[in-house]
């Protein structure tokens, strides 16, 4: 039947460290495999979330990432990865990807585009695999990919880890990608999964889905037929902070695209939809982080599905 | 007089078995807490290594001395702090300086306006804590519509890591602390300069002047021979105007300079004299160590740093310097 896929949840960063500690220990009791902890100019540091997380809990593995090469240099990330691991243990995954264009030009920041900003990747993850292991540290290094460009070089990762959550869109990726059957696929999705849905939480899985559509290559886009149906929203977003005005023009359908937002009745069906493809790690994002409530509800389903 | 609180240093290439059993250590003790340079480049990055020190120590103030913004982005610098803050209320200060010479100069950077950039990055830093929305275009750190999305829980106090008078007289007037490293003349030379400069003072409440110097407790010959590999460290890493400010004018420094440079510290040591030696560190046993500590509190320190390297064994070392200065 295949390895076992492995369930992670990603962390609010946002929120206070307390509270992110908190859920991390409920995810751990739950029997999620991993937390994801996002690095994001706006957001706390996440190699200090990750510390606080891992001496909050036991055993739980703990994902850094998405961290940018451009953001911190390869030998900082390497750094902050050998700190963790030398006063955790190896209990840390790194993912490493270029990082969203119009937030690292809030922070100065200029963004390159095309080859150059695939052989610099490929560098970075090279620069950072030989520094860790060097330091006898050899934690799997994932990388973050959308679009065509980013994907072809995903073989010289361990892994890598798509955002969107529509099969099709997740078959096409792979075999973008090039990668043997065995490489790790892993989905990291804004998620909502609910017995009963609350209108508020599925506005914000809405919403969460719209940003990364927003920012989504245009090769994605065009492929999936979603270039003209968001062509007004990003024009819109390029002017002005995404909003509520902007978020509108987003069409509904975009949201089955870019979350997993279902009954819990539907999560079986569709993450066997995934392991057929190869998938073999899940990561439910934002907003199924926001509150203990949405955690324990899919925490109580995957262990289900464990059992199953 | 109120005797300076005792702290002790680690730095970020200091192997994490110790770094966790030197927390673990003055969390039981009476001492201050922990200062933590930055080496730039080595294996552990100081905002992660201050995390796993204040997990560890809990009830004791971490200070990060110093990182420099020359080396990351501000708003990095500014997020790790915010976060270091809520992992410990009230504990945590921040250090920022222009970097290590040897540092700055493998890496390629220099720093050409050294008192613009740590005037521009504490400004920034406080606009970020405060919640504001930062347009900073053409200046030093440019920043278009970035906020944070995060809070304070408490006020981060940023001390200043500096040595030249222009920058120790903007440390008095708009940083929260300084931390002084150098030869022993020097630092009495520093601490006037800081007084006076206190007058035009823009900021209230309590202004901290640290001491931080290589610290270790020798006794045998050979050991010397260690503390002066440490000495030719700092030589290497000491500017002409800290040099004049202390009065020295040693032919030997220039031979440690260069030996560091072209070789390394441990052929640079052979050039340190006995003067040099006692200028640039504090060594000796944990009565004559304390004793020099309790002459830079006459001077004006309200804190003092022991180590590295500290001497051998570690933990020791540290525990009789601690213990040496609960009794003075």
């Amino acid at each position: 039947m295949g390895a076992r896929m492995t369930f992670g949840l990603g962390l609010n960063i946002n929120e206070s460290l307390i509270d992110v500690a908190r859920k991390s220990i409920v995810a751990e009791g739950l029997g999620f495999d991993y937390v994801w902890i996002s690095d994001s100019p706006s957001q706390l540091y996440g190699p200090i979330v990750a510390a606080v997380v891992a001496a909050k809990t036991f055993e739980i593995k703990i994902g850094l990432g998405l961290m940018s090469p451009f953001l911190h240099s390869p030998k900082q990330i390497a750094a902050a990865v050998n700190t963790l691991v030398d006063a955790y243990g190896p209990r840390f995954e790194l993912c490493i990807g270029a990082g969203d264009r119009g937030q690292l030009e809030h922070v100065g920041i200029q963004l390159i585009r095309g080859e150059e900003l695939t052989s610099k990747m490929v560098e970075a993850g090279e620069e950072i695999a030989s520094i860790l292991s060097k330091a006898d540290c050899y934690e799997k290094i994932w990388l973050g990919a959308q679009g065509p460009m980013m994907l072809r070089i995903a073989k010289a990762f361990d892994g890598v880890l798509l955002n969107y959550s529509k099969p099709e869109m997740i078959e096409w990726a792979i075999r973008e990608a090039g990668v043997a059957r065995n490489f790790k696929i892993g989905a990291y999705v804004t998620s909502y999964v609910y017995s009963t849905p609350k209108p508020s939480i599925r506005k914000l899985a809405k919403g969460s889905a719209a940003v990364v559509a927003l920012g989504a290559s245009n090769g994605v886009l065009k492929r999936f037929g979603l270039y003209h149906k968001l062509r007004n929203a990003r024009k819109m977003a390029e002017a002005a902070p995404i909003v509520e005005k902007i978020l509108s023009q987003v069409p509904d359908e975009v949201m089955d695209d870019f979350s997993i937002t279902m009954r819990i009745s539907q999560l079986p069906m569709y993450l066997t939809q995934l392991k057929r493809l190869g998938v073999s790690h899940v990561v439910f994002g934002y907003p199924q982080n926001r509150s203990m409530q949405t955690v324990k509800e899919l925490g109580r389903a995957i262990s289900k599905l464990r059992e199953m | 007089m109120r005797r300076a609180d005792l702290n002790v240093g680690i730095t970020t290439n200091i192997p994490m078995e110790y770094i966790l059993k030197i927390a673990s250590f003055v969390e039981r003790s009476s001492a201050y807490g922990i200062w933590i340079g930055e080496y730039i480049n080595r294996r552990y990055d100081i905002f992660s290594q201050a995390s796993v020190v204040m997990l560890n120590a809990p009830s004791k103030t971490v200070g990060i001395g110093v990182t420099s913004p020359a080396i990351r982005n501000i708003t990095t610098i500014a997020r790790a702090a915010a976060a270091l803050g809520q992992t410990a209320p009230g504990r945590f200060r921040l250090g920022i300086g222009v970097g290590g010479l040897q540092d700055l100069a493998r890496i390629g950077t220099t720093v050409e306006k050294p008192v613009a950039m740590l005037r521009d990055a504490s400004e920034t830093l406080r606009n970020i804590w405060s919640g504001s929305t930062l347009n900073q275009k053409g200046k030093t750190f440019e920043l278009r519509n970035y906020a944070g999305r995060y809070k304070l829980t408490e006020p981060i106090p940023l001390h200043f890591g500096v040595r030249g008078p222009k920058l120790l007289r903007l440390a008095s007037r708009i940083a929260d602390g300084v931390i002084l490293s150098g030869p022993l003349p020097y630092i009495e030379r520093a601490i006037s300069i800081i007084k006076s400069a206190a007058r035009d003072r823009s900021l209230t409440g309590e202004f901290r002047i640290t001491v931080w110097l290589p610290t270790l407790i020798v006794g045998k010959r050979t050991k010397k021979q260690f503390a002066k590999v440490v000495a030719a460290t700092v030589i290497a890493d000491t500017t002409a105007e800290v040099f004049d400010l202390a009065g020295i004018s040693e032919p030997a420094i220039e031979k440690i300079q260069r030996t560091a440079r072209r070789r390394d510290y441990q052929a640079a040591a052979r050039y340190v004299t006995e003067e040099l030696l006692d200028s640039f560190t504090i060594s000796g046993n944990p009565r004559q160590v304390c004793d020099v500590f309790h002459s830079t509190q006459k001077l004006g320190a309200d804190e003092v740093v022991f180590g590295p390297p500290y001497g051998h064994p570690i933990l020791e070392a540290i525990e009789e310097v601690v213990k040496t200065w609960a009794r003075v």
